[in-house]
């Protein structure tokens, strides 16, 4: 899921001072998962930015509403009919929700209520890690099931480098394990090793965000 | 001749400041006949509301803070003791929580001793009342809740 965390609350007073009455809202896709910016969020920094900016001797009234993905054009279409009552909108979607909002509503300002991350898995209640970058030229099929890009460090195609801990840990954070380690490991109980001494080439990159803004095209689906 | 007392703005607020508490109970702490209605007895120095919960786990931070943002001065959750919860870990549950919230507070300038907890087993409605007080005195250094000017009068 794409994983999302909370702005400094200072940070969104900073940026709604002056409002009256706005829109927040949430969305009940990857980053309420990730407990950013879904319905429990929303209705939880509601009274908290209430309180925060009548502590700055402001007052502003909050409309919520939480739509199941701020990705889709159809569910951004239900803030349609809040829109006119606020002179803001602080979203607490991802990145792309935001822009999906602003893109349909430009009439209105509308703010980041988190900060978009990465593309994670939850591990554990309340720990999420890393596991895609999203580089576009998929290496899992030859790594068993364990991404190097995201999840080295230096997304190393061919490790692990000489800066692995004795425990199995990176050695840039003693409590991320190191992914080549685990790689080699997986290899070794499914008897392949061997697979790992052949040398990968320099990836192509080209697919990824270095290769410009991406867009996806797929005739067969357009109208 | 003695010089006029003048009394100062802070003296003045200090005395008319009744901090409103509300005190969110695990049903499982206080004794069964507990008698509740102590809430209602007049007092001179706070007010107080009780509110009874299955058990403190059910607080989420969105319940705190709507209480405060609808005006309470301060809020004094009171559960069971440590690995004494009958939903095992509920308590707990609810003290992450509310260190959560209080740093919350904390970091809007509200002030984190808006908000506590307390543990214990078999209350009378009057300790109760003496907890809700324990919170009104830490709530009194830092003056009204602000939101109070919202309320519709």
């Amino acid at each position: 899921m794409i994983i999302a965390e909370s702005k400094p609350i200072l940070e969104l007073v900073h940026q709604l001072s002056g409002r009256r009455r706005i829109l927040l809202t949430g969305c009940a896709c990857c980053v309420a998962e990730c407990a950013a910016g879904g319905e429990r969020e929303v209705e939880t920094l509601a009274p908290l930015l209430r309180l925060a900016l009548k502590v700055e001797g402001h007052s502003l009234e909050i409309l919520t509403k939480t739509v199941e993905r701020q990705c889709e054009w159809e569910f951004v279409e239900e803030l349609a009919e809040l829109i006119p009552q606020a002179d803001a909108v602080l979203s607490l979607a991802c990145g792309i929700g935001v822009q999906a909002v602003a893109e349909r509503f430009p009439e209105i300002p509308v703010y980041p209520g988190v900060n978009t991350t990465s593309l994670a898995l939850r591990e554990e209640p309340g720990l999420w890690a890393a596991r895609c970058q999203a580089c576009g030229d998929c290496v899992l099929g030859e790594t068993f099931g364990l991404c190097p890009i995201a999840r080295c460090a230096k997304s190393l195609q061919n490790g692990p480098c000489g800066g692995t801990r004795k425990n199995g840990k990176c050695e840039v954070d003693e409590n991320v394990d190191c992914v080549w380690n685990l790689i080699v490991e997986r290899a070794a109980a499914k008897g392949r090793l061997e697979s790992l001494l052949r040398i990968r080439q320099p990836k192509d990159w080209s697919n990824s965000h270095h290769g410009g803004p991406k867009r996806m095209l797929r005739e067969d689906l357009r109208p | 001749m003695m010089a006029p007392r003048t009394e100062t703005l802070g003296e003045k607020e200090a005395e008319v400041f009744r901090p409103e508490i509300v005190v969110l109970f695990c049903q499982h702490c206080v004794v069964p006949d507990a008698d509740l209605s102590v809430a209602t007895m007049a007092t001179s120095r706070f007010r107080a509301r009780l509110v009874m919960m299955p058990c403190t786990s059910k607080v989420e931070p969105s319940h705190l803070l709507k209480i405060l943002a609808e005006g309470a001065d301060g809020i004094q959750v009171v559960g069971c003791p440590h690995r004494q919860c009958r939903r095992l870990d509920g308590n707990l549950r609810a003290e992450k929580r509310i260190e959560y919230v209080r740093r919350l507070l904390h970091q809007i300038r509200m002030g984190a001793e808006r908000l506590g907890m307390e543990r214990g087993l078999d209350f009378s409605g009057l300790q109760l009342m003496l907890l809700a007080e324990r919170r009104a005195n830490a709530v009194k250094p830092l003056g009204r809740n602000p939101m109070q000017e919202e309320r519709i009068k």
